[in-house]
């Protein structure tokens, strides 16, 4: 697995040189709660053999609000819902209750103190 | 000019076999746009998995995520974990936990064949495809113990070893099964009412599929050949045993019926082939060590790619476990492909989907 | 057309259902069934209680040290990782019977729910009992040495 560290201001600009839609494939978003901060990942594979996971990482402040990737890849909206939900982060332009009811408290897997 | 109708399929609807919700906005039975959402069975499965279980129980916890995959999660989990623990499995497990995700591979395309079949209205061919079906979990139950959660795959290898005689059973029930597949082949091909239904219905084209980063029998019958199998030989050796990717081009409920039934001949000439040249070697890895690091994983369910992420720290518990199910990926051109169709082939579509949504909201 | 024809034809044909539980399914021998404890092969190491998945075995301990085995078969997901983990051949084993339906008067989730926190707090008294006990003998002990000494 290859990884490769950006950051909030570079993300949008980093994915869009990297992803092409007829070599690579968006998978998932995932974040990694680790206490005062978060690791939030995006991942990618590609169509050839023998196929290799890259992974595009930027550790955050749990209050930033992190730009949204939609415009790049048109899949990426349900994604980004299930973080919100689960996470309780910011992103941009995704509202609440897509995983969960929306009346539900979000946040469920962050660390209790 | 016609009326705006807004109609749901809610969660409980008699023809969805999941709980989705989709709202459709439509101008007089043509659909115009959806929404979707997936709120209903959220279980807290990752939760779970980082406080309460230990690291060598949570393969057992992940194959209860859904029930017809159930041996793809723990199989996934299981070499995960086995990345972060740095060992090896022993060849006779490797061959064993791939003859078990192809006959599951054969009931599950079954029974997704059976429920299009259904929601187009055609009855006795839902009976048929399910009385055919039947002989898979029996071998199933003679090869795990059990029809529907396995407990197969654990941390370092497989809890059971397959005795000779099973495996001369799991092939004379094959060549058993050989004249119902074709009788199979025939009338989900040829039946003219059936076509009517499914021909020219929910219709994906291959550039709309890579856009939209589909994955599964559902890219497949669009004409993008993406499949785990053919990409990654590194856990599993898939081509040795005689892999093949199976695509078609037309993309609409009919190419994916037909694709399935191909990818079931497949799977047999995998199994024949294992059970024929199965290795001689010890079953499980016995380790001491603890998780450490992070490791990925990806593996071919049977809807699609499943991909796997755990993050240890050197205790008995996990710190952090995300699971992908295929699903999860195609919701995005599920909400789009109903765009242009009408509104009573809506069953159909979703059940050519082949949606499993207690993977998607674990 | 054909397919037409042959469902008509399936009128006459007796249908395929087994008529359980007057006709039995298909069994293999080696289905995953009841787990069997022989208490006399049992060293007391607890490690099937850790390995268990759901918390189906648990042992109890009264105030002599002598530990008791209780099992629930309706919590139990009969993976046999308890089996698996024991140090001792044939301590515990796997049968081939399947687990029969649970009565009302067993009291089956509420009753282990309760006999589960009595038997980790009878466990967690005996061990604060032995401490008490060894810091007792060695104050004892400590005490007639220093009477020894000063009769001496």
């Amino acid at each position: 697995m290859k990884k490769i560290e950006t950051t909030i201001e570079k993300l949008k600009s980093d994915i869009a040189d990297f992803y092409k839609p007829d070599q690579h494939h968006f998978m998932v978003m995932n974040a990694v709660d680790m206490g005062e901060k978060m690791e939030v990942q995006w991942f990618f594979s590609d169509y050839v053999y023998p196929c290799e996971t890259t992974c595009f990482f930027a550790i955050i402040n749990p209050a930033e609000e992190i730009p949204s990737i939609k415009e790049v890849v048109a899949s990426a909206w349900v994604a980004e819902a299930e973080l919100v939900d689960l996470m309780n982060i910011k992103i941009e332009n995704t509202e609440k209750g897509f995983v969960l009811e929306p009346d539900f408290e979000s946040g469920p897997l962050r660390k209790k103190k | 000019m016609g009326k705006q109708y807004e109609i749901p399929v809610g969660a409980q609807h008699i023809s969805l076999l999941e709980p989705l919700h989709f709202k459709f906005t439509t101008v007089n039975e043509k659909i115009k746009s959806t929404d979707a959402n997936v709120f209903y069975v959220h279980r807290g499965i990752e939760l779970a998995c980082c406080s309460k279980f230990k690291f060598r129980q949570v393969s057992f916890v992940v194959g209860r995520v859904c029930g017809l995959c159930s041996i793809s999660h723990s199989t996934a989990y299981s070499q995960v974990a086995e990345k972060l623990l740095k060992i090896e499995i022993p060849a006779r497990a490797k061959y064993l936990r791939m003859l078990v995700i192809e006959l599951d591979r054969i009931h599950s395309h079954l029974l997704c064949l059976s429920h299009v079949a259904e929601n187009s209205g055609f009855e006795a061919l839902f009976m048929k495809t399910m009385q055919y079906r039947e002989f898979s979990m029996e071998l199933l139950e003679a090869v795990c113990g059990n029809r529907v959660q396995y407990d197969f795959a654990i941390v370092g290898g497989v809890s059971r070893d397959l005795k000779p005689e099973i495996g001369q059973l799991i092939l004379k029930r094959l060549k058993n099964f050989m004249p119902q597949l074709e009788e199979l082949v025939d009338i989900y091909q040829n039946n003219w009412t059936l076509s009517l239904k499914n021909k020219g219905i929910g219709v994906l084209t291959k550039e709309n599929a890579m856009r939209l980063n589909v994955v599964g029998p559902f890219a497949r019958a669009a004409g993008l050949a993406i499949d785990v199998r053919n990409e990654t030989e590194d856990l599993l050796p898939w081509k040795e045993v005689g892999f093949e990717m199976i695509t078609d081009t037309a993309g609409d409920v009919h190419a994916r019926n037909m694709l399935r039934l191909r990818e079931i001949y497949v799977s047999i000439r995998i199994i024949e082939n294992i059970i024929n040249g199965l290795p001689e070697s010890a079953l499980i890895t016995e380790t001491k060590a603890f998780p450490d690091g992070e490791a990925t994983v990806r593996l071919e369910a049977p809807r699609g790619e499943l991909f796997y992420y755990a993050k240890g720290n050197k205790t008995q518990i996990l710190e952090r476990l995300k699971i992908k199910a295929p699903t999860f990926s195609n919701v995005a051109a599920m909400a789009e492909t109903f765009s242009g169709n009408e509104y009573g082939s809506v069953p159909a579509i979703i059940a050519s989907y082949d949606p499993c949504l207690s993977c998607t909201a674990r | 057309m054909k397919t037409f024809f042959k469902a008509l034809g399936n009128v006459l044909k007796k249908p395929v259902t087994t008529k359980y539980p007057f006709e039995q399914t298909y069994k293999p021998d080696d289905y995953r069934g009841l787990i069997g404890f022989e208490e006399s092969l049992c060293i007391w190491c607890r490690r099937c209680e850790m390995a268990c998945p759901p918390g189906a075995i648990v042992f109890s301990q009264d105030m002599e040290g002598q530990q008791a085995y209780h099992y629930n078969r309706a919590v139990c997901i009969y993976c046999g990782e308890c089996v698996r983990s024991c140090p001792k051949e044939g301590a515990l084993f796997q049968t081939a019977e399947p687990a029969p339906c649970a009565l009302k008067a067993e009291n089956i989730n509420n009753g282990w729910n309760k006999l589960f926190d009595e038997a980790i707090a009878s466990r967690e008294a005996y061990a604060a009992e032995k401490k008490r006990k060894a810091a007792a003998a060695k104050s004892g002990e400590v005490k007639k040495d220093t009477e020894n000494k000063e009769g001496s």
